[in-house]
């Protein structure tokens, strides 16, 4: 007597089967979330801020005009954060770490330490003075009189160079101003693109990629090691003497590999708040390409290793080599060419469009065709590597 | 538990190992990991601002700014391409020197001085950039500024980001070599079967443990040694060295007896790797960033055993200075034996369950 079973069934089975493996270990589980944990706190230790001024303490007297007139005239107004500081000596005293130096609320300033105030007043927070710029009472007179004052330049011995260099041209600008001498070019700046100037992307937004990437590749080994588990203990030959043919194994393993890899990933984003109304469409596409990429490799890996060191070895072979374009997101300017060509290329630049950037579809659509084509080749490999193997058990 | 069967499953991971590929893996990733970080990444953490430049002439700007420290400086030669690499962010800043240049500045023409800024470099970028270049350019006119500038340096300059990367590298070296590896060969003979077949000979599990935290504690010492010797951290201290990365080589074998003994396969093993690993790597990323609040890495375990390397054999401490460190590395090491001994028999029940 035989029961007519639909191949969905069968399929369906082999995944609950998989899925109750998953949930039957609690270890497994507890852990599983507690790397998902770990992720979502890592993402929330990172600074998301990005500090692209360069705060410099000035002790001037009688130039506050000139001094505002000049932060104002530098590229943008973020470029410089100017710290009034009343002596020469407190200047150097705040450089050298020797002086606290605070900011209220109503943006003066105060000095905690020895000779200064004892304590910082409540409500103001704490700036870092590396470098100062102090000039003589009598620089404005001297400058406009043809005469040559000198000016210090405070600078703790961490500041870079081009920092430093910068305060001394800043100065020596000044300077020329004063002194009636026009720069000698017609100076023309252009900014090319869409001007970011304080909404720079922060290094937290870089990360949100990255994590969701590094979710998906992880999960890869597992996947893989779970494969070559059944093959070695040939669970797959006992499912195939059930109803059960390869392409229903195969597509358990599908369906399973993408709800392990891009299920967790998925979470993940959620949980680091990169889901929203515009964005979800675009993500769960992209999430799902890169799950049956990793899915793929997971079955290339896990069929074709022959035992668990032997896949863990084969799967990092082709996963860390991936991994490579992640890091292009760290980086400011175009990806090189061949980081541009790699697999996973496509997958981490639309989620690092629509994670930092609010990319649409028509943004990263071209890409995801890139990404389709590598998925196709890479999950068909995968797909007939397992299916020969099966059969061949 | 004795010490010469101990010694008989270590000969034979010796004999087998390097077999396999992770014996390869632990050595060649610090070395591949110390390529990466110190080329590559450097620039990471403290970026120079990027400067492309056409000379159509031949300028005293470019011989000027090729001279310069901190100026990441391109030359090339089309002012198109400046434009679109600076658009896109691959320089923050281009500047293009018409033929004749400095000639017309010195002639007192005021030409037109091209500088393109791209929209995604940092406000703090755009001005050194600019106030360099004008004052190149007012070099190129001539005459003595009109004031004189004294630049006064304070303090000491901290250590280069080449060797606050050292942990990063240690830390993996020892992850790899130290745990990583006997950890893996654990859950291998687990799923092989041939722990079992040790299992029913006269070996006991605590010898098999011993055998694998030993293997695991002489690749991690190896490799870390080789790592400090590439990084150029191994000076004349190296005695003190050689102790401190002994004892961190020891603890992180401990870490990969907890691991090898709590996994039961790849898929678990992967599993507390990618749960754990934050606790594990959280402490050296405090060493990249000395501005943030260095007491939150004494609260991961794994500070305690790079520490007193970082110490010993970066700053040139002497074991004097690092024994509180060391005490309490030792004092978690000596924490997780028992926690060992639990799990090793939470194994063994798994493992007779299972045959």
């Amino acid at each position: 007597m035989t029961r007519q079973v639909s191949r969905v069934a069968i399929v369906a089975a082999i995944v609950r089967k998989d899925v109750r493996e998953f949930s039957r270990d609690t270890l497994y589980l507890v852990l599983s979330a507690v790397g998902l944990v770990m992720f979502v706190g890592l993402f929330y230790l990172v600074p998301d801020t990005v500090e692209e001024s360069l705060t410099v303490g000035i002790q001037q007297t009688g130039m506050d005009e000139l001094v505002s007139a000049y932060q104002a005239g530098a590229e943008t107004d973020e470029a410089l954060d100017v710290v009034p500081v009343d002596t020469a000596e407190h200047l150097r005293a705040a450089v050298a770490g020797d002086l606290e130096v605070y900011r209220t609320a109503s943006g003066e300033t105060v000095l905690v330490g020895p000779g200064a105030a004892a304590q910082a007043p409540e409500g103001s927070t704490t700036v870092t003075v590396d470098i100062g710029i102090a000039f003589p009472v009598d620089f404005v007179a001297l400058t406009t009189a043809g005469q040559q004052p000198t000016v210090t330049v405070y600078t703790d011995a961490d500041v870079p160079s081009e920092v430093q260099d910068a305060m001394t041209s800043v100065v020596r600008e000044i300077a020329y101003t004063l002194s009636g001498r026009p720069l000698p070019v017609t100076e023309a700046t252009v900014v090319l693109g869409t001007d970011r100037t304080g909404d720079q992307a922060s290094m937290r937004d870089r990360l949100r990629p990255m994590l969701a990437f590094f979710v998906l590749m992880i999960e890869t080994f597992a996947l893989s090691s779970l494969i070559a588990n059944e093959i070695l203990n040939r669970t797959v030959t006992a499912v195939l003497l059930t109803p059960a043919r390869v392409g229903d194994f195969l597509a358990a393993k599908t369906i399973y590999g993408t709800l392990l890899t891009g299920g967790q990933a998925l979470l993940l984003l959620a949980a680091i708040g990169a889901l929203t109304a515009t964005s979800w469409g675009p993500l769960l596409v992209t999430v799902l390409l890169g799950a049956l990429m990793f899915t793929g490799i997971g079955m290339i890996t896990g069929s074709a290793g022959k035992d668990f060191i032997g896949t863990l070895f084969l799967t990092m072979l082709l996963v860390l080599p991936l991994l490579v374009p992640t890091f292009s997101v760290l980086f400011p300017g175009t990806a090189a060419g061949w980081v541009m060509a790699m697999p996973s290329y496509p997958v981490i630049d639309a989620l690092d469009q629509v994670t930092s950037d609010g990319a649409g579809w028509s943004e990263i659509g071209p890409g995801l065709l890139g990404a389709l084509v590598w998925v196709v080749v890479i999950y068909v490999a995968g797909v007939l590597v397992l299916k020969r193997k099966a059969e061949t058990l | 538990m004795t010490l010469s069967r101990a010694w008989v499953v270590l000969r034979k991971d010796l004999a087998l190992g390097p077999r396999s590929p992770i014996f390869l893996y632990a050595i060649v990733l610090p070395v591949a990991l110390t390529a990466v970080f110190q080329l590559a990444f450097g620039s990471l953490f403290e970026p120079a601002p990027r400067l492309a430049v056409v000379d159509e002439g031949s300028s005293s700007i470019t011989a000027a700014l090729r001279e310069m420290d901190g100026i990441d400086l391109t030359l090339l030669d089309d002012a198109d391409a400046l434009r679109a690499a600076v658009e896109a962010n691959d320089h923050d800043g281009g500047l293009v020197l018409p033929p004749g240049f400095d000639e017309s500045v010195r002639a007192g023409d005021r030409p037109p001085l091209d500088l393109f800024l791209s929209g995604e470099s940092y406000a703090a970028n755009r001005l050194i950039l600019t106030v360099t270049t004008l004052d190149l350019v007012r070099a190129v006119d001539g005459g003595p500024p009109p004031v004189q500038v004294d630049l006064v340096r304070l303090g000491s300059a901290g250590l280069p980001i080449g060797l606050r990367l050292v942990p990063v590298i240690m830390m993996y070296a020892l992850f790899i070599a130290g745990a990583f590896l006997p950890a893996s060969s654990m859950v291998d003979e687990k799923t092989r079967g041939t722990l079992t077949a040790i299992l029913v000979t006269p070996a006991r599990v605590s010898e098999v443990l011993v055998a694998k935290a030993a293997l695991g504690s002489l690749m991690a010492f190896l490799v870390s040694i080789m790592t400090l010797w590439l990084n150029s951290a191994l000076g004349a201290n190296w005695p003190q060295v050689l102790v401190v990365v002994a004892l961190g080589a020891v603890f992180s074998s401990l870490l990969g007896l907890v691991i090898g003994s709590l996994a039961k396969d790849g898929a678990m093993l992967f599993t507390i790797v990618k749960s754990s690993g934050i606790l594990l790597f959280g402490p050296v990323i405090f060493y990249l960033f000395p501005d943030w609040p260095q007491w939150i890495a004494r609260l991961f375990p794994t500070f305690w055993m790079i520490d007193p390397i970082w110490r010993v054999a970066v700053l040139g401490e002497g074991l004097g200075q690092v024994w509180l460190t060391i005490a309490v590395a030792v004092g978690i090491g000596l924490a997780l034996v028992p926690v060992i001994r639990v799990l090793s028999r939470r194994m063994l029940t798994q493992l007779a369950s299972a045959s």
